[in-house]
């Protein structure tokens, strides 16, 4: 049980506003064990964004269970999702969101400004020369590439050595070749580190070249694939 | 990095909303150091003016008896004369412990304040004079040489000023506009930060020959030899028709009252420039949490609780409060002279001596009470950021 990073069972979320009710995931059973490079994959729409949101602690399962490396972020209050966030999981969005008034050392730096007594932490200057931005540490996002912006996005997300890098559609405005680089760290830092990754992606090319993906339909899991390498 | 940096960098963000911000309670700070300060002020000033007047009790002619010494505290004549009889009256009054006949008039001179003109203050003095006002000294030359000599002494400004316009100082000889006599400059009295130090003084007989009002005074001055035998000195002189007492602790109590009174006009003017400069505070810092509140779900996707927001939307209000209390005690401080000038020639009565009061307490006090006052506007801001969802302010972006 405890090879598991991520344990969803019978998952439910349904989005309600006043004049109509949406249900994002129908009770979908899904275990990602420790250190597996996942990809989600599905046309827009399906749960995908919601699936990393929930994984993610942003959000609240409607139903169901769910499992965080051992949190259950259902029974959890706003201030243990947030200890959550920031001490296991690491998030890389499609539009990078990097904060324009800060460059790409003190971007990197962001999280530990909120870690408080959580020490658990990589060098940012050692994680942007990772991911090969030693050149770029005071450069501001308004003087980055794509690439390059979502480089700094990936290493803020690994500043406080999560155990899940959670990633969604982060090649969505990237070209093709930084898109591959981009797959390629992932990789390296899958098989480094050990690192659990779920990647949310509409590019059935990358998702390849990951060890798993799940198709995901309307709110279901329409398909588990587990690629041999 | 630490919240204050990343704090003082969203304000460098928007440069000139900031700044504006920051100047918006500069300028509240500096109208309430500017205001209190003239408050305190005024009342040492005046204090120190009635004090430095050496008298207790003013004899002067019927009528309104505040306007009377109001105009002798500005070294005006009295509204009307009085016989010169009733100083010998009373002068052995067994109460009296210093007495002294004054003579005051005022002369028009066309070239006063580089030719636009304005009044100088002549006054009639006897030897008695300096013997109520102890620090009232002759700084150089020495007293008149008879009764009705045509000399004069200066007050220190006025000295000064002969001396920097006329190239004349004791020994030299002047003319009263108007006039035909000339007088001798015989000495010049020592600075003491009081009205009079722009007066004329002149031997009280020769004043009323020259402004042809002989056997005649505006007022007298008088030190009991003890105060609190005012009243029966009053009843003692209530037979004599023509004229009133009016004892000075009660025309500084007076014009401290009225003074009182505009304190809370001036207070409301305060409160409007510091209620203004919270609703300008609040006002920036709200609209820069709905530019940012992408960023803020970011963050607080990336790990920042509640509290890490709020802290830091309260530490961007504390930045401008205090950059604001920063620079308003600065335009307080330098711009002060400018206010003093101004409030002196708006008020109908201004004592001599510096207006505006502003002590380091004061500083402090207006320093600290824009801080506290940044603490409470930033609270809605702060609040209204730390209560975001990532989830939601992450997909209004989308």
């Amino acid at each position: 049980m405890k090879d598991f990073a991520i344990r969803a069972n019978k998952l439910k979320k349904i989005y309600s506003s006043e004049f109509e009710k949406i249900v994002a995931l129908k009770e979908i059973d899904v275990e990602i064990k420790k250190g597996e490079f996942v990809t989600i994959m599905g046309p827009s729409g399906a749960g995908k964004t919601t699936f990393l949101n929930l994984v993610g602690c942003l959000d609240r399962p409607t139903s169901g269970k769910l499992d965080i490396l051992g949190c259950d972020p259902a029974k959890s209050n706003e201030e243990k999702l947030c200890r959550i966030r920031i001490e296991k999981i690491g998030f890389v969005f499609e539009d990078f969101f990097l904060i324009s008034s800060l460059n790409s050392l003190e971007n990197v730096q962001l999280p530990l400004i909120f870690a408080r007594n959580f020490k658990n932490n990589t060098n940012p200057e050692t994680l942007l020369k990772r991911v090969g931005l030693d050149h770029r540490l005071t450069h501001f996002p308004n003087e980055l590439s794509g690439g390059e912006l979502q480089r700094v996005a990936v290493a803020r997300a690994l500043v406080n050595n999560p155990q899940i890098l959670l990633a969604d559609e982060p090649t969505g405005n990237l070209d093709t070749k930084n898109a591959q680089g981009l797959f390629d760290l992932f990789r390296e830092l899958n098989r480094e580190e050990g690192l659990t990754i779920v990647v949310a992606t509409h590019n059935i090319r990358l998702g390849h070249s990951t060890d798993r993906i799940i198709h995901l339909n309307d709110g279901k899991i329409e398909q588990d694939e587990r690629l041999v390498k | 990095m630490k919240f204050f940096v990343l704090a003082y960098k969203n304000l460098k963000r928007r440069k000139s909303r900031s700044f504006l911000t920051i100047g918006g309670v500069a300028v509240a700070v500096a109208v309430l150091v500017c205001l209190l300060g003239f408050n305190a002020g005024y009342q040492e000033a005046l204090t120190s003016d009635v004090d430095k007047m050496g008298y207790q009790v003013l004899v002067t002619a019927k009528g309104c008896p505040y306007e009377a010494a109001t105009r002798v505290l500005k070294g005006e004549a009295g509204l009307k004369f009085i016989d010169e009889d009733i100083y010998k009256q009373i002068i052995s009054d067994p109460d009296i412990d210093k007495i002294t006949p004054l003579l005051v008039q005022l002369v028009y001179d066309p070239e006063k304040s580089d030719g636009k003109g304005g009044f100088d203050s002549y006054s009639g003095i006897e030897r008695s004079y300096m013997e109520l006002k102890p620090n009232v000294k002759l700084k150089s030359g020495e007293w008149f040489s008879s009764d009705d000599a045509d000399e004069v002494i200066l007050g220190y400004d006025k000295a000064e000023s002969i001396q920097k316009k006329l190239q004349k100082t004791v020994g030299d000889k002047i003319s009263i506009p108007g006039e035909d006599t000339n007088l001798v400059i015989v000495g010049i009295f020592e600075k003491t930060a009081s009205l009079e130090d722009g007066d004329f003084f002149l031997p009280l007989k020769t004043a009323q020959r020259i402004f042809e009002i002989e056997g005649k005074l505006t007022s007298i001055g008088i030190k009991l030899k003890q105060i609190d035998r005012l009243q029966a000195f009053e009843e003692r002189l209530y037979p004599i028709a023509s004229i009133q007492v009016i004892s000075m602790s009660q025309v500084k109590g007076t014009i401290l009252n009225l003074v009182n009174s505009a304190k809370i006009l001036i207070m409301s003017v305060a409160f409007i420039a510091i209620f203004v400069a919270i609703i300008g505070v609040i006002n920036t810092i709200l609209m820069s949490v709905f530019e940012r509140t992408q960023e803020i779900g970011i963050m607080k996707a990336i790990g920042a609780s509640k509290l890490d927001i709020f802290k830091l939307i309260w530490i961007e209000t504390l930045i401008i409060c205090t950059l604001g209390g920063i620079f308003g005690s600065i335009i307080a401080i330098f711009g002060g002279n400018f206010t003093e000038l101004l409030v002196r020639k708006v008020m109908p009565y201004a004592p001599g001596g510096r207006l505006l009061l502003i002590t380091p307490e004061l500083l402090l006090f207006s320093f600290f009470g824009v801080i506290i006052i940044g603490i409470i506007s930033g609270l809605y801001p702060a609040f209204r950021a730390a209560s975001m969802r990532p989830i939601e302010v992450i997909r209004s972006g989308e």
